[in-house]
C-alpha cells in the first residue's frame, strides 16, 4: 500500500493570560508554528513542514491543538514548537507555550489518549477546586463519565461472550 | 602464518579486529567565493560569517550551530579549508550552494575539493603544472 503517512501532534497551549483563549484560533497557531519552524530550521525546514501542515482540532476552551505533518518531517515540528513564545491575532500578542502531549500516527489514537487525559484532568480539577459550586460541577462530570465507561466495559464485555460463542 | 615453536602449552595469538564504519568523524572542503564584483576583500572573520549566515538561512538557528571551523585562509583568493563533522557535510554544502549574495552583493561558492581525510586536500591533481 502506498500512501503519504503522517504524524499528528497533540499539543497543549498554556498561558498565563487568561485572554488568550479568545485568540485561539487555527490561523493563528499555524503562523506561530511555521514562523517557529522557519526560525529553528530555516528554509528547508519550513517547505518539509509546510508540506501537509495543518491544523485538524482546537478547542479554545482547553487550549487543545492537533498538528498534522508528514511522518518524514515530525521530528522538525516537534523540535521546534518550544521555541513558540506568543501567539498573535489581530495585533494582539499574548505570550504562551507549547505543552506536546502525544504523538500519534492517526488521529484515534490522539482522541483515545485525549480522553483518557481529559478523564485526568477532571480527578486533578475535582483535588484542586476551590469553591463549592466549582466542585459540585466538576462532581457531576467526572460521574457522568465514569458511568459511560462502565456501560461501555459491560457492553464491550457481552459483545466479546458473544464472539467467544460464535467462534467456539 | 607464523606458529610458535612452544607447542600446545603456548597460547594462540590473540588479535582484535577493529572496524571503521566510518574512515573519519570530520570532513574537510577546500572553497573559494567568487563576488560577481570584483575587488571585494574579506578578512577570516568576515568569512566565517558568510558561512554561518548562509546555513542559518537554508537550515535555521540548528543548522547556525552546526560547529564550522575555518582552518586556513587566503585573502587573495578569497579560498579556504573549512572542518566539519561528517553528519552535518549535507547541510553545510547544501547551505553554500545555495547562498546567492552576502550584503546585497551577489557571490557565489565553488567546491574545489572535498574529503574525509585533511592530507587529500594538499595536493589537487587538477592544478598540477607539468613542467
Amino acid at each position: 500500500m502506498v500512501r503519504f503517512k503522517h504524524r499528528y501532534l497533540l499539543c497543549e497551549i498554556v498561558s498565563e493570560d487568561p485572554r488568550c483563549r479568545q485568540c485561539i484560533d487555527e490561523r493563528a497557531v499555524s503562523a506561530a508554528a511555521k514562523d517557529a519552524v522557519a526560525r529553528t530550521h530555516g528554509d528547508y525546514g519550513l517547505a518539509c513542514c509546510s508540506i501537509s501542515f495543518t491544523v485538524k482540532y482546537l478547542n479554545a476552551y482547553t487550549g487543545i491543538v492537533l498538528l498534522r505533518c508528514r511522518k518524514d518531517f515530525y521530528r522538525l515540528l516537534w523540535s521546534a514548537l518550544p521555541f513558540v513564545t506568543y501567539l498573535e491575532n489581530r495585533n494582539q500578542r499574548y505570550s504562551c507555550f507549547f505543552n506536546t502531549l502525544h504523538v500519534g500516527g492517526t488521529i484515534r489514537t490522539c482522541q483515545k489518549f485525549l480522553v483518557q487525559y481529559n478523564r485526568k484532568q477532571l480527578l486533578l480539577l475535582l483535588h484542586n477546586c476551590t469553591s463549592e459550586e466549582e466542585r459540585q460541577s466538576i462532581q457531576k462530570s467526572v460521574l457522568s463519565c465514569c458511568l459511560k465507561e462502565v456501560e461501555e466495559e459491560q457492553s464491550q464485555s457481552g459483545d466479546e461472550e458473544d464472539d467467544c460463542a460464535e467462534t467456539d | 602464518m607464523v606458529e610458535r615453536g612452544a607447542g600446545r602449552g603456548s597460547q594462540p595469538a590473540a588479535f582484535d579486529r577493529i572496524v571503521f564504519k566510518n574512515a573519519s568523524e570530520h570532513h574537510y572542503m577546500r572553497v573559494c567565493v567568487e563576488f560577481q564584483e570584483g575587488g571585494i576583500r574579506l578578512n577570516a572573520a568576515h568569512f566565517k560569517q558568510l558561512v554561518i549566515s548562509a546555513l542559518k538561512e537554508l537550515h535555521g538557528e540548528v543548522g547556525a550551530a552546526l560547529p564550522v571551523d575555518v582552518l586556513t585562509y587566503e585573502e587573495k583568493t578569497l579560498s579556504a579549508i573549512l572542518r566539519v563533522p561528517s553528519s552535518g557535510l549535507v547541510k553545510l554544502w547544501s547551505a553554500l550552494t545555495l547562498l546567492g549574495s552576502y550584503q546585497n552583493r551577489k557571490c557565489a561558492f565553488r567546491v574545489i575539493q572535498t574529503s574525509p581525510f585533511l592530507l587529500a586536500l594538499s595536493g589537487n591533481s587538477r592544478e598540477l603544472l607539468l613542467d
